[in-house]
């Protein structure tokens, strides 16, 4: 079949290009938010007793290992090994669990540089004039740190979706898949993935400008009143 | 639980594969300190067509991932005539690819000289390319080291990619190995050492050129 | 003297603020505070003066505890800060709950202001009241605003502290001690960190709460706010307390050659004048 102009081809693309990208949006939105959620964990857990005991240690452990070693090995692993011992896991399952340990060992190291940012003499004085450590935490700190570590944050959920296209290798039907995909079939290399590469740049910058656009809109003088901390004071 | 002797057996293969890994990581840092450096001098000239040159290389290689600029490069460009080899293919992409990230190091570093060294500079009458050689360059690549080396352990990774196309470096052999002798444990388990090792002397080097440049 | 060693605490009869005997803390290998006996009644104001490196702040902050001292005992109205008393009767570190309670009459002004600077001024103010003390928001507001109006920052209550000026934060600082009604305030060099233009007005704030009565320690190098302002000027040097008088004796008419030594660039610049220069050059 000899499709006509560039034009139609690129339209003839989309629909496999979309569920990809569908795939690709899914898999790297779980991939942020666990990663974070389980980058906090690890966080609290090598901070937790002031950094005695063996937690630190486990937690740099994989840190080191997460951060230090190809995603794609990371992936390899999780997907070959549980089949050696018998265990057959969805491919998308795997991708996504994969991703999100990848992603937490960045982001517990994020919000490490964004809890250290925030002077201590601010804390000593909270401490100083009675404050609970847990109150310290959620009302000096916490605000403080979230401000700080948005940059970093939107930076590794751009890193994040660029690593999705490593998941095409263990047959994930992301947006690099349906790329090859279309490829196997029309024989159009440089073209399609011309489009793939546009497809992730676009992507990319939507995520960097609503990441600056919500920056700009919390940033701005939204400040914790005294309304604020005196009523969450009265629930906590 | 571990075949040590399928490990020892292992081992020269992994190495093989290594070295392998290694001059992927060594074409793609040169050739991508190269194009960032020159890229940021570039951009340091202060013409206008230049510096659009700068940001379009930089937004539209770091904007991308790096898979599928292996694709566009090892599949794609045989259709316009340029035939690579797998090894070519991943290290000319590496390359170009950790060159937009070598050129935005070499920026933030040239734009944390304080402008007044700058002014004076110019002040006393020399050229900007002398400012360039003389007062920015010293003090901005020393700079750049440690954000080098750190950018060095990324490169590693990212050559982990080269094994999709078929470049018998690292990973693939790990995966050649689990496909044909049917063991899982010993060649991953050989594969994370492998590439923590190499993280290892990456870092070693780091240090030691540091300690070198600090002279 | 050793920790478990048990000194007796002071007569009941006029019981200090604070006291302090035998107080001593090392950083490591590094003796920062040694022999330390100070005792500081209601209503007094008390001055720590020396060079630096002579452990006047580390002083202050074991009043409060943010240093914990190695040495001898420190209570605050009768109360054994920091440590409690074991059975057998040596010391045993005491918890966060305990240390809170000992020291929740110590209000403490420090040299960075360490104003919180994601909430407004009023919001500062009454964080260590809703949050520590429990207090119903609305009245916490009410005395939040009686705090600033004393130190004259009423009008900025709904301001960022990163729109103040360094003298207009450190004024927050004070009410936000204030607020706490507090029996004892800690003044860690208060005016350090100012501009020259903007030191007066917090010594002004400073100078009416002594008016009022307030118990104060201040770690300063105003010396000649410090003889105007204070009851009692301490002078530390290296970890010891080296003489410990009235201001008279202390700062305009120092006795002691080493006082003399470290006042001298003071009285050369003071409104005392030539004619005090010339007699102790």
């Amino acid at each position: 079949m000899n499709a006509a102009t560039l034009a139609e081809r690129l339209h003839a693309y989309l629909p496999v290009l979309l569920a990809g990208a569908a795939h690709t949006l899914m898999v790297s939105a779980v991939a942020i938010l666990a990663g974070f959620a389980l980058g906090a964990v690890l966080l609290g857990l090598s901070l937790a007793r002031g950094g005695r005991g063996p937690l630190p240690a486990l937690v740099a452990a994989y840190v080191s290992f997460f951060r230090g070693t190809p995603l794609l090995v990371q992936l390899l692993m999780m997907f070959y090994l549980p089949s050696a011992a018998g265990l057959d896991l969805p491919p998308l399952a795997v991708a996504m669990v994969a991703m999100a340990a990848n992603s937490a060992a960045f982001q517990c190291e994020i919000l490490r540089a964004g809890l250290s940012a925030v002077p201590a003499g601010q804390v000593e004085a909270a401490l100083a004039f009675g404050i609970a450590p847990r109150q310290v935490f959620r009302y000096v700190q916490l605000p403080q740190v979230a401000r700080a570590v948005w940059p970093a944050v939107v930076s590794e959920a751009i890193d994040v979706i660029k690593n999705s296209a490593i998941v095409s290798v263990i047959a994930v039907a992301d947006l690099a898949r349906g790329g090859r995909q279309i490829v196997a079939a029309n024989f159009r290399p440089l073209e399609v993935y011309l489009t793939v590469g546009a497809s992730y740049l676009l992507m990319t910058a939507a995520v960097f400008a609503a990441g600056s656009w919500l920056a700009r809109r919390t940033g701005k003088g939204r400040a914790l009143s005294a309304r604020v901390v005196n009523r969450t004071a009265i629930r906590s | 639980m571990i075949d040590f002797t399928l490990l020892a057996e292992l081992l020269p293969v992994f190495g093989q594969a290594a070295l392998r890994t290694a001059a992927l990581v060594a074409a793609g840092m040169a050739g991508g300190l190269l194009l960032g450096f020159a890229m940021n001098a570039m951009r340091e000239t202060g013409l206008r067509p230049l510096a659009a040159l700068y940001w379009a290389y930089t937004t539209l290689w770091r904007g991308v991932p790096f898979l599928v600029h292996l694709f566009i490069v090892y599949f794609g460009l045989p259709s316009v005539g340029l035939r690579f080899d797998p090894f070519q293919a991943a290290a000319l992409t590496l390359a170009v690819y950790s060159g937009a990230y070598f050129a935005e190091i070499f920026r933030a570093c040239w734009q944390r000289i304080p402008r007044g060294q700058v002014e004076a500079a110019r002040c006393m009458g020399l050229t900007r390319r002398q400012v360039f050689t003389h007062i920015a360059c010293p003090q901005a690549l020393r700079a750049s080291l440690p954000l080098i080396a750190n950018q060095a352990i990324l490169v590693m990774k990212e050559s982990a990619l080269a094994s999709v196309i078929t470049y018998p470096e690292l990973t693939m052999t790990a995966g050649k190995v689990v496909a044909e002798q049917f063991v899982y444990v010993e060649p991953y388990l050989l594969l994370a050492l492998s590439y923590w090792a190499l993280a290892v002397l990456i870092n070693r080097l780091g240090g030691w050129l540091r300690r070198r440049a600090a002279l | 003297m050793a920790l478990d060693s048990s000194p007796t605490p002071p007569p009941a009869g006029v019981l200090p603020m604070i006291s302090m005997r035998g107080v001593g803390k090392s950083f490591g290998a590094h003796r920062v505070l040694q022999g330390i006996d100070l005792d500081v009644h209601a209503g007094e104001v008390v001055s720590l003066i020396g060079p630096s490196g002579s452990g006047k702040t580390t002083l202050l902050r074991c009043m409060n505890f943010l240093e914990a001292y190695d040495e001898g005992e420190v209570w605050i109205r009768g109360a054994l800060l920091g440590y409690r008393r074991t059975p057998s009767g040596a010391l045993a570190p005491e918890t966060d709950r305990g240390i809170a309670e000992v020291r929740a009459p110590v209000a403490m002004v420090f040299q960075q202001f360490n104003l919180w600077p994601h909430m407004t001024v009023l919001a500062n103010v009454t964080a260590p009241l809703t949050l520590a003390k429990g207090m119903r928001p609305d009245r916490a507001r009410a005395v939040a605003a009686e705090a600033l109006a004393r130190v004259g920052m009423a009008a900025k209550a709904d301001a960022m502290p990163g729109e103040l000026s360094g003298g207009q934060q450190q004024r927050v600082g004070i009410a936000r001690a204030l607020a706490i009604h507090p029996e004892v305030m800690l003044l860690d060099e208060p005016t350090s960190a100012l501009d020259p233009e903007l030191v007066d007005e917090v010594l002004e704030v400073i100078k009416s709460l002594s008016r009022d009565g307030m118990t104060m320690v201040m770690v300063t190098h105003e010396m000649s706010f410090a003889a105007e302002v204070s009851d009692r000027v301490v002078f530390m040097e290296q970890g010891r307390i080296v003489a410990a008088d009235t201001p008279g004796r202390i700062i305009r008419h120092p006795e002691h050659p080493r006082l003399q030594a470290f006042l001298r660039p003071w009285f050369r610049r003071s409104l005392q004048g030539g004619a005090q220069a010339g007699a102790q050059a």
